[in-house]
């Protein structure tokens, strides 16, 4: 039931006239010794609630201020004897907690974010990395695998060798070209011989 | 000696070529030693007969600026035409023959090439492959001078091969790597000179 509905309930008072009679002393004599027993108990509880009270604040703060005083001094005193990092190695799995740790972390970002790589690099030593690289090893192994003697070749020297080598191709293709034709005119099915017995001048 | 067949040969095979000295392009390899065609050979033979012409033209400048030296002008006389101061043309054109005849009888049997042939990457060789004499390398070019159209054979001949070519058993052929005797050439590679290394 809401409040919304206690107000709009009417309320009725009927008042009854208490009967009259005459006074009895028996009554007189109850009602005052009940009246002095709910006093006497009144006054115990409240003496009792000061008491409580009273009690309460000053062992909290006599034992608070002792405990101030005295938790440091034995909490050094504990830490002291006790090797808290083997304890902790000896009791925590470290590497769930590392790894739950580096789980939860993009680390490349935050290298990324945080380092200044470029400084780094810079104060890093170079030249002994150089120094451990084995770079005769490691150029002979490009050399190898590269067909250097074929680069020379097809570089040829220079402008002057390219031309001549550009006008004895043309002259080459013409060649054939000439031939072919020839050929076909003339219905030549054989291939022409162009073995020649010489050899290169050496 | 490596022939050029066995060098192509080796070549076709995969098996190591070696090279010394000249640097051909790859591309080019593949026909080293072929008897040259008919456009290598006229353009090589047209820039040799286009020097000899350059040579002749030279001489009879010559001629005329010592004519002056041996005949001056003086004033009074008569002046004398500069045809009577030069060689006849007739004359002119016989020695162009004579130079061009002695220059490439000089040049085949000596190296086996002339500017032309150089220019075009050519060499004339004898039927075993060598270089031809001196007497027939005079005869090849008396022959080459007196009837160029013999040239015109490499045509319609099998071999590439001109009138020349065939009266005389020369060839000529793609040799494009000029070397000096005796140092480097092409070559196929030594399988046990390797292992030696």
């Amino acid at each position: 039931m809401t409040t919304e509905d206690w107000s709009q309930r009417e309320v009725v008072l009927i008042t009854r006239p208490a009967p009259v009679g005459p006074p009895n002393p028996l009554d007189a004599l109850r009602d005052v010794f009940s009246s002095s027993i709910g006093m006497a108990t009144y006054t115990a509880s409240t003496f009792a609630s000061l008491i409580e009270q009273t009690v309460t604040y000053a062992v909290t703060t006599s034992v608070n201020a002792a405990l101030d005083r005295l938790v440091p001094v034995i909490a050094d005193a504990i830490i002291e004897r006790i090797d808290l990092t083997d304890v902790v190695i000896q009791q925590v799995d470290l590497n769930r907690i590392v790894n739950s740790a580096l789980d939860s972390l993009d680390l490349t970002q935050l290298v990324i974010d945080r380092v200044d790589v470029n400084a780094i690099v810079a104060e890093a030593d170079i030249d002994a990395v150089i120094d451990r690289v084995p770079i005769i090893p490691l150029a002979n192994y490009v050399i190898d695998e590269i067909d250097l003697p074929q680069i020379i070749r097809d570089s040829t020297s220079g402008i002057a060798g390219d031309a001549v080598s550009t006008v004895r191709k043309q002259g080459v293709g013409a060649d054939q070209l000439v031939a072919r034709l020839a050929d076909r005119i003339t219905f030549r099915r054989r291939e022409r011989k162009l073995d020649a017995p010489g050899e290169p001048l050496a | 000696m490596t022939s050029f067949r066995e060098y192509r040969e080796a070549m076709a095979s995969g098996q190591a070529v070696e090279y010394q000295g000249p640097l051909l392009p790859s591309d080019a390899l593949a026909f080293q030693g072929d008897r040259a065609g008919f456009v290598s050979r006229t353009v090589a033979a047209g820039i040799d007969v286009a020097l000899i012409f350059i040579l002749v033209l030279g001489t009879v400048a010559v001629f005329w600026m010592i004519s002056f030296i041996v005949d001056p002008m003086s004033p009074g006389t008569p002046v004398t035409p500069s045809s009577d101061r030069v060689p006849s043309v007739g004359i002119m054109i016989l020695y162009g023959y004579f130079l061009n005849w002695a220059y490439w009888t000089a040049c085949w049997a000596t190296t086996g090439r002339t500017v032309g042939n150089l220019v075009m990457g050519l060499r004339v060789i004898n039927y075993k492959g060598g270089r031809v004499r001196w007497v027939g390398a005079a005869v090849r070019a008396a022959f080459c001078t007196t009837f160029p159209i013999g040239l015109l054979w490499v045509i319609i001949s099998g071999a590439n091969r001109s009138v020349q070519d065939v009266v005389l058993r020369t060839s000529v052929i793609y040799d494009w790597a000029v070397t000096i005797p005796g140092f480097g050439g092409l070559k196929i590679a030594d399988p046990d000179s390797r292992s030696h290394e």
